[in-house]
């Protein structure tokens, strides 16, 4: 079963250009673009932003699986909308019914609020 | 001609007796061979069309049971003759399919072309389809591919071999082709009547037929023996009557479209090919008989409600049934617009749409794979199930309901110190050059004259001036504030802001924290002692908010009170949860401390007269009905809802949302007010509570006639309209 | 020979459509056409047409899920529903129309701590009213509605319920036709097919309706239109405060009969009873996309599928005869709009939700003598399109929608 764990880093909320431009701290640093004025960088230990009145705060609300080929076609199973075709391409939309962030490639990331986290694993059948 | 199969492939137990069935039989084929029918008489199809095969199979009713393929075992049991099925039964001790149809799977699947029926035109279309270099699927119902509906999108619906499909596609074309027409004369429910397709399946698979006379239109009537046909009675050019003996009836009367698929069918994109499109020439009109198999309509009942008025098609469906049933009118619906058209000497009118089902689903089966309703979990949810918390569903999150004794949280919270998870609150961080200009349009009260690190209750109203939510302002910085609501209009919150801040293209960022942070609120008389040990030496005064680490955990700490004691919301990162919850409680435990539940917190706000919005509130409520104009500040140049306001200020008011008290327990939630002059009932308790503290039953709730009375009847018993709080209204508890 | 069911049909009488009337009823559903009949019966008026877009009863009413009820949470609601109860109570024996009418109770079903509060407030505020609701605890529950999971397949457990004894359902059409018969056999005139695409004024004053095939003079017109009420009262330049979603609902096969309750939940949003037929007909909550669509959503099957088998296991292997959608007029406050207007010759029964059905013979009988007399009843005041001026909505979200 894949685990669907907390992890920690920043979200932030800025002008778009400002987070084009955003410089990520830390070693291995996913950034998601959830919306154009805003990123959720897991990993993350930082960020400098070109904003003054940038929202940043460091964030431990999400849980995340990572998931290979076999996990994947498990979880696709439950997903009833149209997937983007392009890697790496950050996909919002619900998983089995749960509001889910999922970003394709290998692993494929699979992000939730952790508030769902538990209803998502058991709908999974994790 | 009851006929074992050649070469036995396995039994199939029907009606509680096993038969012997070969390799490639359906199940209806399996029944046929032994000499029975399938159903209770009436011609046979065996291509999914007629409803004269229905049968349970494996405990689902009303199965087409030429569409099934017999598999050792299989369990076949006839509808009743005459009658109808039972209600399934459920057997309790093993509810396989809990949650509901979870063992049924699911595939979804895309093309650019989806085309249903395999026949010639079916073929010509995925043909030029392909040719035309677009990605196609095929659905045939030959090979076990039964399209249930075809639905805006355009989108399939179809259940398969391994399980339910579901399919996506930029076109679909309906090619199901013709159906044979169904005999509809006195004698047609007999058994052994077959249609010529049927015919030549049997006999391709080795079924003896007996006797078989073919028949055509001149076909008048059949006549039988014990419900089985015996004879086949047709007429010449010259009128006269033949009656020929027979053990199988096979008919031909020509074709009609397969269109119960193209009937459904209005979604874009989607369009009908071939036979499945095309008029076919009418049967002659029905002269006696049934005419609808599935729900025994005859043409006497057509007779007898077109001669009552239900002259329209529509109406003369619903009025004598005919085309109500499993078969949605293939079998009967090219008869009726026959008689319609011989009755009216006119053109026979246009076919009645059809609706899904085409091919029929279960309940578990449309089910399966749903994912509906959410709930949330608080990082705190095992703490609460350890400390025996009796949970409960509450604004889409799970949510102490109580620890085993509300009364006992109730004291803790009134003399002693006590937490409550209030992780479930809105919680929105607004930054930005506009900001203040924003929240002032948006919030009904002052916004720009809060002080860094100072906080305001405020409603928040929509543009009719109705109470849409509560919740907090806290000033962060000049250009930065955190605002929070209710936890169940924190979505709606959420929304409405951000809809307004695009609207009016103001320079605001939005970051939602509802989930991203946990909260505890510490309460009670005790509570600076509380934190102070875990590390909180300069507690903010009330109002104030401060950033702060308490047992090591990050906090937003806000003072304020829903309560009426005084109050710390400890706002953090969902990490810390646990610990700040067992730190408090571990460095409470000589004070007494045990968390509460919302059993409790409801009587506590209840005893201080504060609102809670959705519970105590109505579509139509305003400030002022709730006695809240100190909360609206209509000196303001504008915020939503101000127009309205000022509009409905002038109107006399009948409705005012006010405290009650009277002696004894409470009575319920929801009790009728009446007046105590006329006993007539002028409003409703909206909460409700036995104040251990003051001994008496105290209420809110809404009077809704005017002149308001000072006295109202509750629970058979006098109470008395009572000034709110009725705890504490200097409010010196919460600012200790 | 003739089935029962035919036999029982009373005879619909069409006439020859006149170019004037004294009223011009838009929209031959159950309440234009109840009104109709009641104009007739109660007060001689019979120089009437009912102009009907489709087919009688082709819109909400022959959708509808037919629950007969008045378990609703304020005062003013619970007496014009429970009339409308009484009237379908009698509604056979004044007729002679076999209507299907059979009582049989509604179990409102309730799974969390707010849900019981609902329900125990509905229960006393009925009682207030001298309505018969009681309410249940799950084992009461169980003991009324054998095959009610009390578990709500591990999810939705049941806490309680109330039990509205004299909830009731009739079938459909055949209330349609009962007051289309009953109207149409003194003389109103039943003019179907016929769209209504404007209104004639004269000044300010509507004095009937264009359509498709010419002008009809009316000395009042009422729109008892469903579902495209607003376009109708833009034709009077009102507009209404109505949004209009699509509700959708499906029926199994024929069983025989065994589910003796009305069963419904206002958290799970659906509810079923069963037809005189055998058929289970089942119901949810309207979209909250608006929507003119009535074309049949799987997305809504499977999700009440799945929530009314979750409290009705017995119903997971049932198979489904067919689905439908109708589209819902919902009011600001989800409660229905009747009366004037205020313009002149113009009057409105809308709002009706999730299609009206319950309100069909008491919504009728009331315009009827508002148009006869010109006098709201008061039975009917409180829900005038004025309250929504004076700020005084008809609220009772607890009781409104589908349930």
């Amino acid at each position: 079963m894949p685990a669907l764990e907390p992890v920690e880093g920043w979200r932030v909320v800025a002008t778009p250009s400002a987070l084009d431009g955003a410089r990520w701290n830390g070693d291995d640093v996913d950034v998601l673009r959830i919306a154009p004025d805003e990123a959720l960088a897991l990993g993350a230990t930082g960020v400098e932003i070109d904003d003054p009145d940038a929202i940043v705060e460091p964030e431990a609300g999400f849980s995340v699986a990572m998931l290979d080929v076999d996990d994947w076609h498990g979880v696709v199973d439950h997903i009833d909308w149209p997937l983007p075709e392009e890697p790496t391409v950050l996909a919002q939309g619900k998983v089995a019914g749960v509001p889910a962030r999922i970003v394709l490639g290998e692993p494929t990331l699979l992000v939730v609020q952790a508030a769902y986290a538990n209803e998502l694993r058991s709908r999974l059948g994790w | 001609m009851t006929d074992a199969p050649a070469e036995v492939a396995g039994r199939i137990v029907v009606d509680g007796r096993p038969i012997e069935f070969a390799d490639g039989d359906s199940v209806a084929v399996a029944i046929v061979r032994t000499g029975e029918v399938p159903g209770h008489g009436g011609c046979l199809c065996l291509a999914g069309d007629c409803g004269n095969c229905l049968a349970e199979v494996d405990g689902v009713a009303y199965v087409r049971t030429c569409q099934v393929a017999a598999r050792p075992g299989t369990v076949v049991v006839r509808h009743p003759a005459g009658g109808k099925p039972q209600l399934p039964v459920v057997d309790w001790r093993d509810l396989t399919l809990m949650p509901v149809g979870s063992k049924i799977a699911v595939r979804r699947t895309e093309a650019d072309v989806a085309v249903i029926g395999g026949g010639s035109s079916g073929q010509s279309a995925v043909e030029a389809a392909r040719s035309a270099g677009r990605d196609v699927l095929l659905l045939d119902a030959r090979d076990g591919s039964e399209v249930v509906g075809i639905y805006p999108g355009p989108s399939i619906v179809a259940r398969d071999p391994g399980g339910m499909l579901h399919v996506r596609a930029d076109e679909i074309v309906v090619a199901t082709g013709s159906v044979e027409i169904q005999p509809a004369c006195p004698g047609s429910d007999l058994g052994g009547i077959v249609t010529a397709g049927a015919a030549e399946r049997l006999e391709a698979a080795g079924v003896d037929l007996g006797r078989v006379v073919h028949v055509g239109r001149e076909l008048l009537r059949f006549e039988g023996d014990a419900g089985r046909v015996s004879a086949v009675v047709t007429v010449g050019m010259d009128a006269t009557e033949t009656t020929t003996p027979c053990e199988t009836a096979v008919v031909d009367l020509g074709r009609a479209p397969r269109d119960v698929l193209a009937r459904m069918s209005r979604a874009e994109g989607v369009s009908a090919v071939g036979p499945a499109a095309e008029d076919q020439p009418l049967p002659a009109p029905p002269r006696d008989g049934v005419v609808c198999p599935c729900m025994g309509t005859t043409v006497d009942d057509l007779e007898a409600a077109w001669d009552q008025g239900y002259t329209d098609l529509e109406l003369l469906k619903r009025a004598s049934w005919a085309g109500l049933g499993p078969c949605q009118g293939g079998a009967c619906l090219p008869h009726v617009r026959s008689w319609i058209a011989a009755r009216t000497s006119g053109p026979p009118p246009a076919p009645f749409t059809a609706r899904p089902a085409a091919r029929q689903i279960t309940l578990a089966e449309a089910a399966a794979d749903v994912a509906i309703d959410a709930f949330r979990r608080t990082p705190l949810h095992d703490e609460h199930l350890t400390l025996g918390a009796r949970m409960d569903r509450f604004g889409g999150w799970w949510r102490p309901w109580h620890y085993g004794d509300a009364v006992a949280e109730y004291w803790a919270v009134r003399e002693g110190v006590s937490v409550g998870d209030v992780s479930t609150l809105g919680k929105l961080v607004v930054s930005g050059p506009d900001v203040v200009e924003a929240l002032e349009r948006i919030y009904p009260c002052h916004v720009a004259d809060i002080k860094p690190g100072r906080s305001r209750y405020a409603l928040l109203l929509n543009e009719r001036g109705h109470v849409m939510d509560d919740g907090m302002i806290l000033r962060d910085a000049e250009t930065r504030f955190t605002l929070t609501f209710t936890s169940g209009g924190a979505a709606n919150a959420e929304m409405w802001l951000r809809d307004w801040i695009q609207t009016w293209g103001l320079r605001v960022h939005v970051m939602d924290r509802t989930m991203s942070l946990a909260a505890i609120n510490v309460t009670g008389p005790l509570v600076k002692t509380l934190l102070a040990r875990l590390g909180l030496e300069d507690a903010p005064r009330f109002l104030g908010h401060i950033r702060a680490e308490i047992a090591g955990v990050p906090c937003h700490v806000m003072r304020l009170s829903f309560t009426g004691e005084t109050a710390f919301e400890l706002h953090h990162p969902l990490d810390g949860s646990v610990a700040l919850w067992r730190a408090l409680m571990d460095a409470g435990r000589d004070l007494g401390v045990r968390p509460h539940g919302l059993q409790a917190l409801f009587g506590l706000r209840l005893e201080k007269g504060h609102v809670i919005v959705g519970m105590d509130t109505e579509l139509d409520t305003t400030p002022r009905r709730l006695g809240m104009d100190w909360a609206v500040r209509m000196e303001k140049p504008a915020f939503i809802g101000r127009a309205s306001l000022e509009r409905t200020a002038k109107l006399d008011d009948s409705r005012r949302w006010v405290g009650f008290s009277m002696d004894g327990e409470a009575p319920t939630e929801g009790s009728p007010i009446r007046s105590v002059e006329n006993g007539e009932i002028i409003g409703n308790v909206t909460g409700s509570w036995t104040s251990p503290l003051l001994r008496k039953a105290l209420m809110l709730g809404w009077q809704r006639r005017t002149p308001f009375a000072d006295r109202v009847e509750i629970d058979g018993r006098e109470a008395v309209v009572t000034p709110t709080p009725f705890y504490d209204p200097e409010g010196h508890r919460a600012r200790a | 020979m003739v089935s029962e069911h035919i036999a029982s049909l009373q005879p619909i009488a069409w006439h020859e459509p006149r170019d004037s009337y004294d009223v011009v009823i838009i929209g031959g559903g159950g309440h234009g056409l109840s009104t109709a009949y009641y104009l007739a019966t109660r007060h001689g008026i019979t120089n009437v047409a009912v102009v009907e877009v489709d087919y009688i009863a082709s819109g909400n009413t022959g959708r509808n899920t037919t629950i007969i009820r008045s378990n609703y949470a304020i005062p003013e609601a619970i007496r014009f529903y429970d009339h409308s109860r009484q009237l379908y109570a009698g509604l056979e024996a004044e007729t002679g129309a076999a209507i299907f009418h059979r009582v049989k109770g509604h179990v409102w079903i309730a799974h969390t701590e707010m849900g019981m509060r609902t329900e125990r407030g509905r229960v006393l505020m009925n009682q207030a009213m001298g309505v018969d609701t009681e309410l249940l605890g799950p084992a009461d529950v169980k003991r009324l509605v054998p095959q009610v999971d009390l578990t709500g397949a591990g999810r939705y457990a049941v806490l309680g319920a109330s039990h509205h004894v004299p909830a009731a359902t009739a079938r459909h059409d055949r209330v349609a036709w009962a007051f289309a018969s009953g109207a149409s056999s003194r003389g109103v005139h039943l003019i179907q097919h016929r769209p209504v695409t404007g209104l004639l004024r004269d000044g300010d004053r509507v004095v009937g309706v264009e359509t498709a095939a010419g002008p009809i003079r009316a000395g009042v017109v009422l729109s008892a239109v469903g579902g495209w009420v607003s376009q109708v009262a833009a034709m009077a330049r009102i507009r209404l405060p109505v949004r209009t979603h699509p509700l959708h609902a499906f029926v199994t096969n024929d069983f025989e009969q065994g589910l003796d309750k009305i069963v419904a939940s206002t958290e799970l949003a659906c509810y079923v009873s069963q037809t005189e037929r055998g058929q289970m007909l089942i119901g949810a909550e309207f979209d909250s996309q608006p929507s003119f669509s009535r074309l049949s959503s799987f997305d809504a099957l499977r999700s009440y599928a799945y929530k009314i088998s979750a409290l009705l296991p017995f119903l997971r292997s049932m198979r489904i005869l067919r689905t439908w959608a109708g589209l819902c007029d919902i009011s600001a406050d989800f409660s229905p709009i009747m009366g004037e207007t205020g313009v002149d010759g113009f009057l409105i029964t809308t709002g009706w939700g999730t299609w009206g059905f319950k309100a069909i013979p008491a919504g009728g009988e009331a315009m009827a003598e508002l148009i006869a007399t010109g006098r709201t009843p008061g039975l009917i005041a409180p829900f005038g399109l004025d309250r929504f001026r004076h700020d005084l909505a008809m609220a009772d979200q607890a009781s409104a929608g589908t349930r």
